[in-house]
């Protein structure tokens, strides 16, 4: 086994040698503390304030609405709980396949006393902005609808949700770690007040991320301990990783437009090679509305793992859309939501395509999964 | 070993005319495992197998069907997990249902083929 395929970009990616080479000196030569006044720490500093002045310009916000964390998972709690926090009760809604750094803090609000509408999508992986204007109440204080799902790839009609909750004057925050700086995601225009994204999810380091808050939205701090972010998000920021997270915008900047038509090419290829050549097998999310190198299809009769690991034999790193921990394995609650069946959704596989994808990747992932699949058919009994 | 038993599974497939068959499922996670037995004297001759589930279970399946061969079905109706994990090499612990869903099926397949079995010298000479 000598060829190595990566297609699972959408859980990381690897960091561009571009921004290693911009974070490197902020390991030995600019270490300071950027909360420091000496000139160590104005050189730290210097390096956080040109990656913020970077994230804002990519975004065509101002630099002052954006916050450094160290992650998606904590941007989504910030945005979430400090809406929260500022209101102290009402009514919040959310879609049933955000990430569950989105659900599991919805969830730990109602058992503080919130409401929470979780609203459905449709076969595509869609909610319906439709449904987010139904379930507005009186006293709802948040809605929060990712951009795209990483699982399914379906990019949701957040502009569309934007309008709806600007008119009624109602923080919208958009859980952005799947899109930005993979496709097109301007604040203003989509009426995001709030917006998470991060930086290992397009060639950045782990261990840093970003939300964007609209100048004038209420909300408070949940972490405290210091001064850093302008009071709304304490602890010495990660200097290296947010230059690094800099680096990786303005990168994007450069080369996410013809990424994406060529992912989306390549996308289409593997979907189309294996269609062909396997039966019984579905696309899963919208057809088009979707991200570019985002394919997540169901096997029939064939479990999630299995497929994983025989890929991961060939060299192939690819995600399960089901999986088995401690002898128990739940289907994807994404694909469950958008009606797939449990046998359906029991042989899901997901590949996330990146800028190191090749045409001639694709050709050998197909060319293993159909002798793969097949095998795994052949093996399996037929169910009484 | 249990990546070969999973990269190249060994007695895969149905088998015609067998004498016993055993199957067991783990519902927690749909995992299937089937057994075919050929019988000879009270031993096992030839063993088969079809599997649905993780890699794990079906590495499991395979080694499970070489652990059976020239055993009497005596001895297989009280096949442990045990061995059956140690015949694949050992199990991640969140895999350990693959050697109790596979020791599970087999030892249906030994009761089964027992249960058949004529009590005569030359039985199961027909599938010769």
């Amino acid at each position: 086994m000598n060829r190595r395929v990566y297609l699972d970009h959408n859980a990381s990616t690897p960091v561009h040698p571009e921004v290693v080479q911009a974070m490197l000196p902020y390991f030995e030569e600019h270490f300071g503390n950027p909360s420091s006044v000496h000139a160590f720490g104005r050189e730290a500093r210097e390096g956080v304030e040109t990656a913020r002045e970077q994230v804002a310009s990519f975004l065509g916000v101002g630099k002052d609405e954006v916050i450094f964390t160290s992650g998606g998972t904590e941007s989504d709690n910030f945005a979430i709980k400090g809406i929260a926090a500022a209101r102290k009760r009402g009514h919040v809604i959310t879609s049933q396949i955000e990430h569950h750094a989105v659900l599991r803090t919805c969830q730990s609000l109602e058992e503080s006393g919130f409401d929470v509408t979780y609203l459905p999508v449709d076969g595509d992986g869609m909610v319906d902005p439709d449904d987010v204007r139904r379930a507005l109440r009186a006293d709802t204080i948040l809605v929060s609808i990712m951009h795209a799902n990483s699982e399914a790839g379906t990019i949701q009609p957040v502009a569309d949700v934007g309008r709806i909750t600007r008119e009624r004057g109602i923080a919208f925050h958009v859980d952005g770690v799947q899109t930005f700086g993979k496709i097109a995601i301007d604040p203003g225009v989509f009426g995001i007040d709030l917006l998470s994204f991060s930086a290992h999810k397009i060639y950045g380091p782990k261990g840093v991320a970003g939300l964007y808050v609209r100048k004038g939205t209420k909300m408070v701090a949940v972490q405290h301990g210091g001064e850093h972010e302008r009071r709304r998000r304490a602890g010495t920021e990660n200097v290296p990783g947010i230059v690094g997270f800099g680096k990786a915008v303005e990168v994007r900047a450069r080369d996410m437009a013809e990424e994406a038509g060529r992912l989306t090419g390549l996308r289409d290829r593997l979907w189309e090679g294996i269609e062909a050549r396997v039966p019984d097998v579905r696309l899963n999310g919208h057809p088009t509305e979707r991200l570019p190198g985002t394919c997540n299809m169901c096997f029939r009769g064939v479990e999630s793992e299995s497929i994983v690991l025989g890929l991961d034999l060939k060299g192939i790193g690819v995600s399960a859309g089901s999986a088995c921990t401690s002898g128990n394995v739940e289907p994807s609650y994404v694909l469950v939501a958008m009606g797939i069946p449990v046998e359906w959704a029991m042989g899901a596989v997901r590949c996330s395509l990146g800028r190191g994808t090749s045409a001639a990747d694709i050709d050998y992932v197909v060319d293993c999964v159909e002798p793969l699949v097949r095998k795994l058919r052949d093996l399996s009994p037929a169910r009484a | 070993m249990l990546i070969e038993h999973f990269r190249n599974p060994r007695n895969a497939g149905m088998m015609r005319d067998p004498d016993g068959v055993g199957e067991s499922e783990y519902a927690a996670c749909m995992d299937l495992a089937r057994f075919y037995l050929r019988v000879r004297e009270g031993c096992v001759v030839e063993a088969r197998f079809q599997s649905y589930g993780c890699g794990p279970t079906i590495a499991a399946s395979s080694a499970a069907t070489e652990l059976a061969a020239n055993r009497p079905l005596e001895e297989l109706i009280a096949l442990t997990e045990r061995s059956v994990e140690d015949a694949v090499g050992g199990l991640p612990g969140e895999r350990r249902h693959a050697a109790l869903v596979v020791a599970e099926a087999m030892r249906a397949a030994a009761r089964d083929a027992l249960e058949r079995a004529p009590r005569g010298p030359n039985h199961g000479d027909q599938h010769v």
